[in-house]
């Protein structure tokens, strides 16, 4: 029970929360406003990490030259996965998106001499002999820890330095999608959404929205990456296996997918359920290793995702009438 | 020369695998509209259970693939009670259908792990045993996948074409309506489905687990997408198309092996291959080879 009344806990909590409510609010802009049913989230997250990581321990970039243009990958990544597949319809999208991140982390996993491999970013080559690469942001994290210190003294971390980066950037990034929503760009994605053909005969360009909408929340997941990839300072292949997709997925239909303010909610939720099956030590939970925690973790998320969508579709905040997921 | 037969035939045995477990995915598809994300994890679970009655319990090999089948079929015909059948009820949609298949095999991992561990597992069939065949070696458990899964191939392909409720399969999967209206008992057809899809799982599983001589509790979530690209490459919803793309998927996967592609593919880019070849077919034939251009794409 220790564990789960220290503040520790909850500050790992609300620092994992923020960069999944970032990495979800790109799926809610995507399905929750143009219809669109991203399977392969997590290439972004992947793309943007890695360049991340491999630009500034590889080739000594400056962390925010890498990170803006890991940004900017994932972008061209969702792009990419739009122009070649956003035309095919719904479960044909999906299957190929999900194609898409798995050959990213297939290519992540077995180019050893640029990514590391299996072994992770620490085992990227090069010259100075050392893998870290969050060292220019460790110096601003470390900064509002100091400030933090007078008022929280000892529980002042490098966590909770995070979530006064991430939390910030959520709620800006919350504030200016609902903003988003509200425009007659939004209204028409929104129109494709129940009919294709009716936004059509309007003449609106059906495929331009909904590849500005794929790109839109593409560009939020791979800034969820940035932070992930500051969060852990280490990044493995099997840390974009297809499942983180539907992390976020849980977030979003926890929330209602039309539910902006429900997605704070809800991602606070998702980082409990992780950090509680990663750190929590009391009865049942002590009785299992590590692994089998992980375990733990994925049999819970399947069992929200099916109760979920047998008992209440909308999810916890949404409303029955405007239910997208028909 | 010895390569070119080498490679061909380890693409028909990897090939009549990837046709049984596309087969399922795709009469599942055609007749309820779902895309199955847990067939992977039904065909690691066949092959623990096999293994399960085989190794550890020491039954006949045959007896427990066929217990494992059952196995199989009983935990989909538990999932159409608790979960298919309400989602029908309530008129859910594609992505409900989705992450209830995703939801699915999320729970299935674990359950698998929990109860038959992490470890590597192989059954106790000879597996280095050899035969040499123009050059090429081709394995007993090899020989043994192909002859079987050949010959319920050939049984799935019967069945669909001749048995009655085969035959009331393809009707509902052509027009649902029509067939409801025309008596033909609609929670009857959507249960074979997925009783044969269970069992067909759980067989691929086994085949598999034998093929790659041994396994682990990620085998089947593995190979999804390849499943997925062979249903895709036989047009989806096409039970025989299925069992045509299988075999093409498998020649493919393993003849991009052969030295004379750009020197060879890299064996651990096998799945790759099966990811590309998929996304290669939503991009220029979304259709399938055995489809028209009639659905809206």
């Amino acid at each position: 029970m220790s564990a789960f009344l220290q503040p520790g806990f909850w500050v790992f909590v609300l620092a994992l929360a923020g960069i999944y409510g970032i990495f979800a609010l790109g799926l809610q802009i995507q399905y929750g406003v143009g219809g669109i049913m991203n399977f392969g989230h997590v290439g972004m997250m992947a793309v943007s990490g890695y360049t991340i990581a491999v630009l500034v321990i590889k080739y000594q970039w400056s962390f925010w030259w890498a990170a803006l243009l890991g940004v900017t990958l994932a972008a061209l990544l969702g792009a990419l996965l739009g122009l070649t597949t956003l035309r095919l319809s719904g479960d044909y999208f999906a299957i190929a998106s999900i194609a898409f991140a798995e050959i990213t982390r297939y290519w992540i996993l077995n180019t050893d001499s640029v990514t590391g491999g299996t072994q992770g970013t620490l085992a990227i080559p090069n010259p100075l002999g050392f893998g870290g690469y969050t060292d220019q942001p460790d110096r601003i994290l470390y900064w509002i820890s100091d400030r933090l210190y007078p008022v929280f003294g000892d529980e002042a971390s490098r966590d909770m330095s995070m979530i006064f980066i991430v939390w910030p950037f959520l709620f800006l990034f919350i504030w200016l999608s609902s903003r988003l929503q509200q425009t007659s760009w939004a209204r028409v994605l929104r129109a494709t959404r129940e009919d294709d053909d009716v936004a059509r005969s309007l003449g609106k360009n059906v495929f331009r929205f909904r590849l500005q909408a794929l790109v839109i929340g593409a560009v939020f997941g791979g800034i969820a990456g940035v932070f992930w990839a500051l969060q852990f300072a280490l990044l493995a292949p099997e840390d974009f296996l297809r499942i983180v997709t539907f992390y976020g997925w849980m977030i979003l239909i926890l929330a209602g997918a039309t539910r902006v303010k429900g997605l704070l909610v809800a991602a606070i939720f998702f980082g409990f359920l992780y950090g509680a099956t990663r750190f929590l030590e009391f009865w049942p939970l002590s009785l299992l290793s590590s692994p089998e925690r992980a375990y733990l973790r994925v049999f819970l998320i399947g069992l929200v995702i099916v109760l979920l969508m047998i008992k209440r579709p909308q999810g916890l905040f949404g409303k029955r009438e405007e239910m997208v997921l028909e | 020369m010895s390569d070119l037969i080498q490679y061909l035939f380890n693409g028909l045995v990897v090939g009549s695998i990837f046709a049984i477990a596309a087969v399922g995915i795709s009469l599942l598809y055609s007749v309820l509209r779902l895309v199955n994300f847990a067939a992977g994890d039904f065909l690691t679970l066949g092959a623990f259970i096999t293994y399960f009655l085989s190794v550890t319990m020491e039954l006949n090999f045959f007896l427990a693939v066929f217990i494992s089948m059952l196995a199989g079929m009983g935990i989909s015909w538990f999932l159409e009670l608790v979960l298919w059948r309400n989602l029908r009820r309530n008129k859910a949609g594609t992505l409900a259908l989705f992450l209830v298949a995703t939801g699915v095999a999320l729970m299935l991992r674990p359950i698998i792990q929990y109860f038959f561990g992490t470890e590597t597992r192989k059954f106790n069939i000879d597996i280095l045993k050899t035969y040499e065949f123009f050059g090429a070696r081709i394995a007993h458990t090899q020989l043994l996948v192909l002859i079987f899964a050949s010959a319920s191939i050939i049984t799935i392909a019967l069945f669909i074409s001749k048995a009655r409720i085969g035959k009331d399969m393809r009707a509902y999967a052509n027009n649902p309506g029509l067939a409801a209206v025309s008596g033909i008992n609609v929670d009857r057809v959507v249960l074979a489905t997925w009783l044969i899809s269970g069992a067909l799982g759980s067989l691929a599983g086994v085949f598999l687990g034998l093929v790659q001589g041994q396994f682990n509790n990620a085998m089947g979530e593995s190979l999804l997408l390849s499943f997925f690209a062979a249903v895709v490459l036989g047009t989806i919803g096409d039970a025989y198309g299925a069992l045509v793309g299988g075999f093409l998927l498998g020649l493919f996967t393993e003849l991009s092996q052969l030295s004379i592609f750009f020197g060879g593919v890299p064996s651990n880019y096998k799945p790759v291959v099966a990811f590309t070849v998929l996304v290669l077919v939503l991009l220029f034939k979304p259709e399938g080879i055995f489809g028209y251009r009639a659905r809206k794409v």
